[in-house]
């Protein structure tokens, strides 16, 4: 297990001449981690979240980052805040100066970077959620999406390690969600921690390694995604709603079957779950189709289209702001951007191939959610590398 | 309420682009030209070639740039037609007396006069014009920065900027759920309704200000606020046209120096 980051012991906090927001909470989050605050509006879940960074001390109780109390004088919190980056909901709110650049740069200069480290740390940021080209744009031109990613790349662009997100999705389209979702993935997987705080079920039930049930200023629950989520009455109190694939696992599970004790969080799990319950055989086809994989930063680029020409039926999905910039760039159409893996094991299941576009570091990704499956149901899908 | 900002227009003109200084230079040099000239000439040369520039290669919209021009060609012309009839002359040009107390003459030298300003004054509103819609506000904040202006002035300057549209925002929000809500149907109410419309900007502007120290908090401020960003390069294309611009202008600034309307 990695080492502890983040801790709450016995916090509580009452607003002025208010009630008391947060009554005793305390918890404890790892490196690494990607963690899910869910709860009703005004069950704290902002104000909680506000004293990860120290913008509230709280009344009583400590917080305690990598272990050590955090302390209230100027210079320990820039240090505090420069680890924690905090993404507001409203990014109205949190977007500063009248450029895209400027307000990337913002946080950098503040912290005394030498002027070709705040370009690089700029560019890097802007690269990475994929707003290359919008440097000078001013922000109140920007879509709400594009308001999002500014916003979270001028937290990027100070390299925290932890990312504390309030409400990332909302206000935004599905797709926008999705986006944001996926891009907190790849963040998570290049090894920060993440928490967010959200309304959404559906989205943070695949997503989050735990989730956190808050209630009027103290923890309902704290558990992994299927137990926090899976108790009616936790649910009902959190005024939740369950997670459509919990719902049906556990309407399916009444009806008398026998299903796996692991509980579904994608439609590939929902489908194994179906497929022992109804005892039948999981694949239609004898031969599973085969998962290309191609690397955008690695592979060479010229292998792609040939690839393409010589395997026209093949369904395309990018996983990445860098792959769906290199998928915009070279036209190419996609058919999966969110769940990529799942949903490409899904084609090979019943027999297609598919390509995944891809940045290095979530190669490693494919590889082992393949794996993970292929141990489960006992098909054994081909992954392939397009290129050297 | 809902009319696009100068600011868009200028953020999506078609001379972006080009370096900020070369633009500066083709608008303060039209003024400058404008003022030295002493014939009408050399003004309406500039304007007509600056409109030209701004529909054709700025790609603003004519209609845009008609409604702006339309205010002050009204005021100078106003202007004008007083100079003409108040300056005084030798040489009278016409005359009309109505009555036997009451004579209204013009002089060739006031009718000169006239059409001098009235060259003059839209000569240098196309040269305004033409920066105002081709240099957006973000460019100008770099030039301020290497023209020296105190930073605490520019980080005013910028987080006003970025208030204002902030505010703006807040301002057509507000404005709309009293509309929708029959805000402004009788006199009575309208006066009512802006009193709300602006109590409650005051207060969404104050917390948006709050939230704007918070944010700045959170992200380490230290008294420093971004200022970079650089101009596009210096063209050679563009670099020549202005150059050649200013040129013609300055030799027919020259050239027809003597020259008047009769």
């Amino acid at each position: 297990m990695s080492r502890i980051i983040l801790e709450a012991r016995e916090i509580r906090y009452r607003y002025p001449r208010g009630m008391e927001a947060i009554q005793g909470i305390s918890f404890h989050i790892r490196k690494g981690e990607k963690i899910a605050l869910v709860g009703p509006n005004g069950a704290g879940k902002s104000t909680l979240m506000l004293m990860f960074n120290g913008m509230i001390r709280p009344d009583s109780g400590a917080i305690l980052f990598d272990n050590v109390p955090v302390s209230y004088d100027k210079g320990s919190l820039r240090k505090l805040r420069k680890r924690v980056g905090f993404v507001l909901q409203n990014p109205d709110r949190q977007i500063i100066a009248p450029t895209v650049y400027q307000d990337v740069a913002f946080g950098p200069v503040n912290l005394g970077y030498s002027e070709s480290e705040i370009k690089t740390a700029v560019t890097e940021a802007l690269r990475y959620v994929g707003l290359e080209g919008f440097e000078r744009r001013p922000p109140h031109l920007l879509s709400g999406g594009e308001k999002k990613r500014v916003a979270i790349a001028g937290v990027l662009a100070m390299d925290p390690d932890l990312l504390v997100f309030d409400e990332p999705t909302s206000g935004l389209d599905p797709s926008g969600s999705e986006d944001i979702m996926e891009l907190l993935d790849e963040l998570n997987l290049q090894g920060k921690t993440i928490i967010i705080s959200t309304h959404d079920i559906e989205l943070a039930y695949p997503w989050a390694d735990r989730a956190i049930l808050l209630l009027e200023g103290k923890i309902l629950q704290e558990a992994i995604p299927d137990v926090a989520f899976g108790r009616p009455e936790y649910v009902r109190q959190a005024h939740l709603s369950m997670p459509i694939l919990l719902d049906i696992y556990f309407e399916l599970k009444k009806r008398g079957y026998m299903l796996p004790e692991r509980k579904p969080r994608t439609v590939l799990d929902m489908l194994q779950v179906i497929d022992v319950a109804f005892e039948k055989t999981p694949c239609c086809h004898a031969f599973p189709g085969t998962i290309s994989v191609f690397d955008v930063d690695s592979s060479p680029h010229d292998s792609l289209p040939g690839w393409l020409a010589s395997h026209p039926d093949s369904s395309i999905g990018a996983m990445g702001t860098r792959a769906k910039q290199h998928a915009a760039d070279t036209q190419i159409t996609l058919d999966f951007t969110y769940g990529v893996i799942d949903k490409c094991i899904l084609r090979a299941i019943i027999g297609e191939s598919s390509l995944i576009l891809t940045s290095t570091g979530m190669v490693r990704r494919v590889e082992q959610r393949v794996l993970e499956f292929d141990t489960i149901s006992g098909i054994s899908v081909p992954v392939r590398l397009i290129g050297p | 309420m809902y009319e696009k900002f100068l600011e868009d227009i200028a953020q999506a003109n078609g001379l972006r682009e080009v370096n900020t200084y070369v633009k500066l230079m083709a608008g303060l040099g039209a003024i400058i030209l404008c003022l030295l000239s002493t014939s009408f000439i050399a003004p309406l040369f500039i304007a007509i070639l600056l409109t030209g520039a701004i529909i054709l290669l700025a790609q603003v919209d004519m209609r845009t740039y008609a409604e702006l021009f339309i205010v002050p060609f009204w005021f100078a012309a106003m202007s004008v037609i007083v100079i003409i009839l108040l300056s005084g002359g030798s040489e009278v040009y016409w005359s009309w007396t109505p009555f036997s107390w009451l004579s209204i003459s013009i002089s060739v030298e006031s009718l000169n006069e006239g059409i001098f300003v009235f060259c003059r004054v839209i000569g240098g509103m196309a040269a305004l014009i033409f920066i105002a819609l081709t240099t957006p506000m973000t460019d100008l904040f770099i030039v301020m920065r290497r023209c020296r202006v105190p930073e605490v002035v520019l980080d005013l300057v910028m987080m006003i900027y970025r208030a204002i549209f902030m505010i703006m925002h807040l301002l057509v929000l507000t404005y709309q759920a009293q509309v929708m809500r029959l805000g402004y149907s009788s006199f009575r109410e309208s006066i009512e309704s802006f009193a709300t419309l602006c109590g409650s900007v005051f207060i969404a502007s104050w917390d948006a200000g709050e939230d704007l120290v918070r944010a700045m908090d959170a992200r380490c401020y230290a008294g420093k606020f971004a200022m970079f960003g650089e101009t596009g390069p210096v063209n050679s294309y563009s670099l020549v046209a202005v150059g050649l611009f200013l040129l013609t202008s300055s030799v027919i600034v020259v050239i027809t120096r003597d020259i008047v309307v009769i």
